[in-house]
């Protein structure tokens, strides 16, 4: 390096880095140096010599791997607003023909090869997609930023435990009927602020979640507020999953006079959740390729063609929203029954968070990457327990970064091409 | 590509769940549960403190049964969801044969069923929402009161040394709060004392001077709060700044000594009530293990004596029933008694402490809290 | 009962010119490149932590004097936040200027959790506070109730108009000032009269940064603690606030602050404090459906 780097402005370089460490001196000195400890302070400044000379030495080296040509190329590309999807050659095989079985072989081995504690974390990892899979159709396909998503997953959740516990509704009735709760909610919240701009529509529904929050919190005759509510583990056909029969129904282990078997609640949700999980990634699969996918995706790109072509916005806009939400409801009863238990506390603005975070980093609109995002997420979520105050500062520095190098996520879409056949009607 | 991924990951999952099953068995395995990160992480660190100390002790005076104990931590970060992982991987993972934990009475909750199904027995040193033990579960126990007998003793306080006609009760919309704050209303109610205001504020807010009107309106000659610190610090001030000089009663959230900090100096804070557990200092039996704590750079405060305690009955179980079974060494703890550094504890047939010990502490214009006689 | 009400209206005159201090860091910052700054209620946090430790730093230093004391701290908070405002502008936003709608707002929510979690990193998770360094209070009859104003709520309302005072002549009276409209008004045609924009939006941020400084300073003073999730709750507020007066208009944000506070607490006072939160995000919701340009902005044309 010090051989070439006599070509290059070694001035700017240098003064580039100085400008900068100054700055985050500026910055970190206060905050990092000076820890506040009741109305004194403690002085830490190897803390900040540390941050100071990280950032500096960051900056050189990026300086100077801004000065060769390779490094110009690469700022560049930051600065190419890469547009779109990709359209891929006709008659192009997707490698998810190999691997599609593959995972499903591995879904129904799995059952029977976890401990508990596995299949719990794979269950939590499935509401993650399912979450996100949800609100990917709302950001990622029809470009509404929602941050009150988590109140839809709170209809659902609750949906299933004040539905059991006022009107004896099981898991089976509450699972379709959640669904169509969180997407009339949706619905309601939906149509009068669909007309309105993007970064409202964010605030109103960052609003809408938080009141949905709060109500859940304060009305205390009906949620019992606070100390949360008991939510009722699924039954098939009047048989439990449980040590003790408590729908009135018959343990399974009695039935089939088999010893018990603490992991066979857990199995049947994985079970259930892994073939809702299939039939909403089939679902999606299909609308996107419908007109009104189409649509959202066109309304996502430019509003102003799409409503001079005749669309009606407000309707698109609100059937994306219905879907998302209903996707979100679905999640929620699992979320319940699984946990067996749940507070307002689970369904924070943080919750939302997690989850756009989830769709933004798996890819705006790419069904796969949402998939992989949600499985890392909630993995790395588990294995990284012990750095659990730094796990969300790396997710914002996450989401700042993603923005900058690829803001339309890491697997992009990519849509199948056609030929024009000839002499057939398509 | 990305495909594989996801079955690498799951295969590593797998995997590591194989070998993590086959660590544990040469010794006992006992989980120690709590909010090992987040905005709680003090009260984690002072149950792994407390629970590591009693078991070199325990382990130094022969172990259970001639094994030894080893601890192993759960981190649920106060999080229901969290704690739910975290007791399925104590119980499945790391084999524990008992739990201590966990903090928060919304994660003990939830965690404590799953527990109870697998058929191990678990001691919250900390969670004192009456709930927990209420539900028909017969491995949990406490090594602390339940907020209602803290409601009663706050209550006949209030009633009998107070001589309050006039109560107002806030409380902090959460669930050690609200239950803390409805127990002691009862008592109030029963004792004949209605409320003149009840009322909740929102946790994280800092302006409470629309509600300290409302107390003066009411002409409130003893405030009650439900809650912690964060926002009895902020409320004690803005009632002061507005005049109210009610006597302020709280209860055991508020015990930290960034109360005053919050509350913007000892002048705001002097006078101030709260009901907490006789102070474990105080106690004889525990003066050779908090030598022992002191001795190694940590002063046992808050909930410390509570774990060891905690991790003491359980050895005396195992030891009791002469194995590590869930269901005998409950039943052994619901018929015996048990002689820990927080002096002899028993329980009743639902988990719950025999006897409770709370107590009223005054804060001082230093600052500081003392047991009142 | 008039003395319970005019306590009240006091309560939500000190709240709401706090909130509109914030608010203003909202609206220029939408005004001028038409996103929300979603860090801007963390910027506002940070400059808790600044306060404090400038109260910390200064006492030891033996400066004891209430002007002097609030002075020096005011100073040092006002220029290292606005150093973290023009830092998060050119980190976080700069670079995606030209990119999708979406892409800067989550860069900016991502931006909010980075700063929470390296203040809780930094700082520790605690609650903090600083002691009472104004005592006393007014305390005017009325009828046979009574107000009582402490000398710190004055001084917050005192300070709250000369900042925007300050700020309004700033605005309408110096070059920066007119660059900032002109920018606002018309990029490409500030662009193309000489105006250098990439500038301009970074003074906004610092501006914006300065008064949540101010901001900051006057809250901890008052409600003396805080914590790493302070800005989240205000934040909120403080742009439900901006949204009200009318996004974009300096005196819309203000007006929108104290309206917002006032209301806040007589709702509080009259109905349920429990329910304080969900009739101010009602209000948010109400307003942009029925009047989405605010009380004070100008109706928004969209172009074809």
């Amino acid at each position: 390096m010090s051989q070439t780097s006599s070509s290059f402005d070694l001035k700017v370089v240098l003064r580039d880095t100085l400008m900068v460490g100054l700055v985050s001196l500026i910055l970190f000195g206060p905050i990092v140096g000076i820890v506040l400890d009741g109305y004194g302070y403690n002085v830490e400044p190897g803390r900040v010599g540390i941050m100071v000379a990280v950032v500096m030495a960051g900056r050189f080296l990026l300086s100077l791997f801004g000065q060769t040509a390779k490094g110009r190329d690469w700022i560049e590309s930051f600065k190419r607003n890469d547009g779109g999807v990709h359209v891929l050659p006709p008659g192009h095989k997707s490698n998810l023909r190999f691997i599609l079985p593959i995972i499903i072989l591995v879904a129904i081995a799995f059952p029977f090869l976890a401990t508990k504690y596995w299949l719990t974390v794979i269950i939590l990892c499935l509401i993650y997609v399912l979450l996100g899979l949800g609100l990917n159709i709302v950001v990622g396909l029809a470009g509404l930023l929602d941050l009150g998503y988590v109140g839809f997953y709170a209809i659902g959740a609750y949906g299933l435990a004040l539905g059991y516990q006022y009107l004896g509704l099981g898991f089976w009735t509450m699972l379709p009927l959640a669904a169509i709760l969180a997407a009339v909610a949706g619905a309601i919240l939906g149509f009068p602020v669909l007309r309105m701009h993007g970064d409202y529509l964010a605030i109103v529904t960052l609003g809408f979640g938080e009141i949905i929050r709060l109500v859940l919190n304060n009305w205390l005759e009906v949620t019992k507020g606070p100390n949360g509510i008991a939510a009722p583990s699924p039954t098939f056909f009047g048989i439990e999953f449980g040590r003790r029969a408590k729908e009135g129904g018959v343990p399974i282990h009695e039935l089939l006079g088999i010893s018990y078997n603490p992991n066979a609640t857990m199995i049947f949700i994985y079970t259930v959740l892994f073939l809702v999980v299939l039939l909403v990634l089939y679902i999606k699969h299909r609308l996107t390729r419908m007109p009104v996918g189409r649509a959202w995706e066109a309304l996502r790109e430019d509003e102003i063609a799409c409503r001079a072509m005749g669309l009606n916005h407000v309707l698109v806009k609100l059937s994306a929203f219905m879907i998302g939400a209903s996707t979100a409801g679905l999640a929620g009863v699992f979320f319940a029954t699984y946990q067996g238990f749940i507070n307002p506390a689970s369904f924070n603005f943080f919750e939302s968070v997690l989850v756009l975070a989830i769709v933004v980093l798996g890819g705006l609109g790419s069904t796969v990457g949402v998939v992989v995002s949600a499985f890392v997420m909630t993995l790395l979520f588990e294995l990284l327990r012990e750095f659990g105050d730094i796990r969300m500062l790396v997710f914002g520095v996450l989401m700042v970064v993603m923005m900058m190098w690829r803001p339309r996520g890491l697997i992009r879409i990519a849509r199948s091409g056609f030929a024009i056949r000839k002499g057939v009607a398509p | 590509m990305s495909k594989i991924y996801r079955k690498g990951i799951l295969a590593l999952a797998i995997g590591s769940a194989f070998t993590l099953s086959s660590l544990a068995h040469a010794d006992i395995v006992i989980g120690v549960a709590g909010p090992y990160t987040g905005a709680s992480a003090a009260y984690g660190e002072q149950f792994w403190k407390g629970a590591t100390q009693a078991a070199a002790d325990i382990n130094a005076a022969g172990g259970i049964n001639g094994e030894k104990i080893k601890l192993v931590q759960g981190d649920d970060a106060c999080e229901p969801k969290q704690a739910v992982a975290v007791a399925n991987r104590l119980v499945d993972s790391e084999k524990v044969k008992a739990v201590i934990g966990h903090f928060c009475s919304s994660n003990t909750m939830p965690a404590s069923e799953i527990y109870d199904e697998a058929g191990i027995i678990s001691i919250t040193p900390a969670s004192t929402n009456p709930k927990i033990t209420e539900r028909g579960l017969t491995g949990v126990f406490r090594m602390c009161g339940r907020d209602d007998q803290q409601g009663i003793v706050a209550g006949d306080y209030i009633v009998d040394t107070l001589k309050a006609k006039k109560v107002a009760i806030i409380h902090d919309k959460d669930t050690y709060g609200q239950g803390l704050a409805d127990a002691t209303k009862a008592q109030l109610n029963k004792r004949g004392v209605k409320e003149v205001l009840y009322e909740g504020l929102t946790r994280g807010e800092k302006d409470f001077n629309s509600l300290v009107t409302k107390i003066r309106a009411s002409g409130a000659d003893v405030v009650y709060f439900g809650g912690l610190h964060p926002e009895a610090g902020p409320l004690v001030r803005q009632m002061r700044e507005q005049g109210v000089t009610a006597k302020f009663v709280s209860g055991d959230g508020i015990v930290s000594a960034d109360l005053v900090t919050t509350a913007g100096g000892p002048q705001y804070t002097k006078g101030v009530l709260m009901t907490f557990g006789a102070d474990p200092l105080l106690n004889p039996a525990g003066k050779t293990v908090v030598e022992a704590l002191r001795k190694s750079g940590y002063e046992p405060e808050g909930y410390t004596l509570y774990s060891y305690a905690s991790l003491q009955a359980v050895a005396a179980a195992f030891n009791g029933i002469k194995g590590t079974d869930g269901a005998k060494a409950a039943e052994w703890l619901k018929s015996h008694s048990v002689n820990t550094v927080l002096g002899e504890k028993s329980w009743d047939s639902k988990g719950d402490l025999k006897v409770s010990d709370y107590v009223m502490y005054e804060w001082d214009d230093k600052g500081k809290y003392n047991q009142l006689p | 009962m008039d003395g319970i009400f005019l306590q009240q209206l006091v309560n939500g005159l000190t709240l709401g010119s706090v909130y509109g201090l914030i608010a203003i860091g909202y609206t220029m910052v939408y005004g001028i490149i038409g996103m929300i700054n979603f860090a801007h209620g963390d910027v506002y946090m940070v400059s808790a932590y600044l306060a404090a430790i400038g109260i910390a730093l200064l006492s030891v230093f033996g400066l004891h004097s209430f002007p002097v004391l609030i002075l020096g701290t005011l100073i040092f908070t006002v220029v290292v936040t606005s150093v973290y405002g023009w830092a998060i502008e050119r980190i976080a936003y700069k670079p995606l200027r030209n990119s999708t709608r979406l892409a800067p707002l989550i860069s900016a929510i991502g931006m909010s959790l980075i700063l929470q979690n390296y203040v809780q990193l930094a700082q520790g998770a605690r609650q903090q506070g600083v002691p009472t360094l104004l005592d006393g209070a007014l305390r005017l009859h009325i009828g046979e109730g009574f107000v009582i104003i402490t000398y710190t709520k004055i001084f917050i309302i005192v300070a709250s108009i000369i900042g925007m005072g300050l700020l309004t002549y700033v605005i309408q009276k110096t070059t920066l000032g007119r660059m900032c409209r002109a920018t606002q008004q018309d990029r490409k045609m500030a662009q193309i009269l000489g105006i250098n924009t990439d500038r301009v939006i970074s003074y906004v941020f610092i501006i914006g940064a300065a008064m949540a400084a101010l901001a900051g300073v006057l809250i901890t003073l008052n409600y003396g603690t805080f914590d790493f999730y302070a800005g989240f709750i205000i934040g909120i507020k403080a742009f439900t606030a901006a949204v009200l007066g009318g996004i974009g208009s300096l005196p819309g944000a203000m007006l929108g602050g104290i309206i917002l506070g006032i209301s806040e607490a007589q709702f509080a006072s009259l109905v349920n404090s429990d329910y304080k939160d969900v009739f101010s995000f009602s209000l948010l919701v109400a307003i942009l459906i029925f009047r989405p340009q605010g009380l004070l902005g100008k109706p928004q044309v969209t172009k074809v």
